[in-house]
């Protein structure tokens, strides 16, 4: 009994530690929020994504802040659940976060409603809601980078720019089975109507680590180019799959998910070849990347592994939060401290042409547009590395714009 | 002392039937219930919308759970189709123009017809084999509400709730959602009470302790399982139609996977099969520890008392999470429910140390 009062007093007070845990709001820091899954599905992402956007926030503090302002990330792991998500987003909130991040689609899926009554900016790169795009209905969340929609438009027109039109041409669509998985399906069946291609649907079941069946219809299909829509450790078994049963990795087009990594699993020499979509650029060769590395990682300040530096989902994480940054900005200029979650909606509104020194395409916000552009390019593995082999570009938004208005529409009725 | 049995004579049989025959805990539930009440008063936000109201609507969850489990003692692991089944029963009746009230009822009907063609397999099956038939139920359900867009809603697979009211009263805000939370809450938590005191509920347990011995006393093992789990997928699905409602205010597929099937189960073991409190307790315990544990680390760790990677620290919570599983079950594998037993039947006759009996 003894030993029960000791556990109980012991429970009570580490409750009680996380009720005072509360941070004090300092007036002169800006609080980005940035709650995501470390531990359940988007490990193979949420590290190094991560990492990228606090080396971000680090390297601008170092650099002085803006505006004799600094950033601070709220960090907190989600494990993927909606309850655990709204939990730290309701903490956040009251520690006076402006912007969140929950790469987690359950989780910004859950917070729409929430962030749009409480005048926060949620900004969901590359996860969460496609019609999401459409400021009107949703003013509170930003898609920032091409929704699976605008990557669909992408991957189809670099393959009429490689074939001289896609009339007649056989692509088989190979996904998880899950709503992310068939996303772009209705993009592809208005895209295969207007250009006169074949286009066929396979799936495979979640969690993808078993996709053997699959590839023998797709095999028995005899596709011209396959596009792979999967996320993590499905991603090489589909190459790995789809280059035994006969499909030369250069006709193999990847969602934006697929890193080093996956080409490493894959084997580095057996994925020469392979493409994927690309939202942000790669590697340490651009200005603000090699700031990061002599200001942050050199001086030890880094928050994680000095090897992911780079990395694909690094520098998408980099990305993420120079666009944020560069909202803030805008808006402070505008409206002055201290920064709301409505003057941060207009800053990221103001930006126009930003492409964080060279990393990525030239994105433009207005007050309908919060996809900002929907555009992206085609890299190639070249064997060590992912390799541009296009510039950036934007492909059928009026076919995404139709879906992007169909599903707000949608929503708006629904409330 | 505390509970002051002597002088408590019941003289009829009404008093000595009650729920508490005791008053001590009379009183205990008062003051529980006033509490529960009074929350919006003294509560900040955050604690009632992210921690009470939560805990509320999956405890309910879990006590539709533990009168199956516990109290019939069928094994379900798709409990959380069963939530799904109501959730998008209630968000498509809703969103049809229907009343409220209209969807909570044709959301708990549906759970429960849909629920009751799997528990047919209950007559055939039992222990194990009733896990496989229950699992195929979470399965099957899963790869229906993603593969029929008119169900789940689309390419983005998300339907948020449209604005409703219950009994005239508009069902927006964090305060009448959390009373909405709370009034379920309670008229699951009194029904399973009632329940496992009646006629029913001994028939139950006479079934979950050996149906065949069950049917020799009289007992129609196969009325009475059936029976349960209409019950059951009754509750469980306008608990899944209240937490898409009054909590989430979206329905994704996520949101009822195979993963939170699993955790209801956990919250009715950790909490004690078949018991009341321990389905309040264990629903505390899976859906908070996680979240406690997750900022006391934060905390550690912006403190500088812990300095590991991110990625470690993300991880010690769930290390943490497991050995409390394990210490919890090791230290009374009746589970939570059992310690506050222990607990109140220490203080019942505080200061000796045995009650006699």
């Amino acid at each position: 009994m003894r030993g029960l009062f000791k556990g109980l007093i012991g429970t009570v007070a580490a409750a009680a530690l996380t009720v005072t845990g509360t941070a004090k709001t300092d007036d002169d820091t800006i609080k980005f929020a940035l709650l995501q899954d470390f531990t359940a599905v988007y490990t193979f992402v949420t590290d190094e994504y991560n990492q990228g956007q606090r080396d971000y926030l680090t390297l601008i503090n170092e650099e002085g802040g803006i505006d004799g302002y600094t950033f601070q990330a709220l960090v907190r792991d989600t494990g993927n659940e909606p309850q655990r998500g709204l939990e730290a987003y309701n903490r956040a909130r009251r520690e006076g976060a402006v912007l969140v991040d929950f790469l987690s689609t359950p989780v910004s899926r859950a917070a729409v409603s929430r962030v749009l009554r409480d005048e926060i900016v949620m900004i969901t790169v590359l996860h969460g809601r496609g019609d999401a795009s459409d400021g009107t209905t949703f003013p509170y969340v930003f898609p920032m980078m091409a929704t699976y929609w605008s990557q669909a438009a992408v991957l189809a027109d670099h393959i009429e720019q490689n074939e001289d039109g896609l009339e007649g041409k056989r692509i088989a669509h190979v996904y998880i089975d899950s709503p992310f998985g068939r996303e772009p399906v209705p993009v592809m069946q208005e895209l295969a109507e207007r250009k006169g291609f074949e286009y066929r649907t396979f799936a495979y079941p979640s969690p993808g680590t078993e996709q053997s069946a699959t590839w023998s219809d797709v095999r028995r299909y005899r596709p011209d180019y396959v596009m792979i829509w999967g996320a993590g450790g499905g991603q090489p078994v589909s190459v790995r799959e789809a280059i035994r049963n006969g499909i030369a990795p250069e006709r193999i087009l990847s969602v934006v998910w697929m890193a080093e990594t996956d080409a490493r699993t894959v084997g580095t020499d057996v994925a020469t070849g392979l493409k994927r979509f690309e939202a942000v650029a790669t590697g340490t060769d651009y200005p603000i990347m090699e700031r990061i590395m002599e200001t942050v990682i050199e001086p030890g300040l880094g928050t994680g592994d000095s090897e992911n530096v780079g990395t694909t989902y690094y520098n998408i994480g980099v990305a993420s939060m120079a666009v944020s940054v560069e909202a803030a900005r805008l808006a402070l200029e505008e409206y002055g401290g201290p920064l709301t979650g409505e003057k941060l909606r207009d800053g990221f509104r103001m930006i126009e042409d930003y492409d964080a020194e060279g990393m990525m395409p030239p994105l433009t916000f207005s007050e309908e547009d919060h996809q900002g552009g929907g555009f992206g390019r085609i890299s190639q593995w070249n064997g060590e590395a992912w390799e541009p082999v296009t510039d950036w570009y934007a492909s059928y938004q009026d076919i995404v714009w139709e879906e992007i208005e169909k599903d707000a529409a949608g929503f708006r009725e629904g409330r | 002392m505390f509970y002051r049995l002597s002088g408590v004579h019941h003289t009829r049989y009404e008093t000595a039937r009650q729920l508490w025959p005791i008053p001590a805990d009379r009183w205990q539930v008062w003051i529980l219930l006033a509490l529960a009440l009074g929350a919006p008063l003294y509560m900040a936000d955050l604690y009632l919308t992210s921690y009470m109201l939560p805990w509320l609507v999956w405890s309910a969850a879990a006590l539709s759970l533990t009168l199956l489990m516990g109290v019939a003692g069928q094994l379900h692991f798709g409990f959380a189709a069963v939530m799904a089944i109501g959730a998008y029963t209630s968000i498509h009746i809703a969103r049809a123009g229907w009343p409220f009230e209209i969807a909570l009822i044709g959301a708990g009907l549906t759970a429960a017809v849909i629920g009751c063609v799997f528990g047919a397999a209950a007559l055939r099956v039992k222990g194990l084999y009733l896990v496989m038939a229950t699992l195929a139920m979470q399965y099957l359900v899963d790869w229906v509400i993603i593969n029929v867009p008119a169900i789940s809603g689309g390419a983005q697979a998300t339907l948020q709730t449209p604005d409703v009211t219950f009994l005239f009263v508009p069902m927006q805000g964090d305060t009448a959602l959390y009373y909405g939370a709370l009034l379920w809450a309670v008229i699951v938590t009194v029904l399973v009470l009632n329940i496992k005191r009646t006629s029913f509920g001994r028939a139950l347990v006479a079934v979950r302790d050996k149906d065949y011995a069950a049917s020799i006393i009289g007992v129609n093992s196969f009325k009475y399982k059936l029976l349960a789990f209409f019950t059951s997928s009754f509750l469980g699905g306008v608990s899944g139609a209240v937490l898409a409602f009054c909590y989430y205010q979206a329905v994704t597929p996520e949101q009822f996977g195979f993963n939170v099937s699993i955790q209801l189960v956990a919250m009715v073991l950790v909490g004690g099969l078949g018991s009341v409190i321990g389905a309040y307790l264990g629903a505390g315990f899976v859906l908070l520890a996680p979240i406690f544990l997750t900022n006391a680390m934060a905390y550690a760790a912006i403190q500088g008392w812990l300095t590991v990677s991110s990625n470690l620290l993300a991880h010690i919570p769930l290390m943490a999470y497991g050995a409390l599983i394990i210490g919890f079950l090791l230290f009374e594998p009746l589970g939570l429910a059992k310690i506050y037993d222990n607990i109140r039947k220490y203080f019942l006759v505080w200061p000796f140390r045995h009650s006699g009996s």
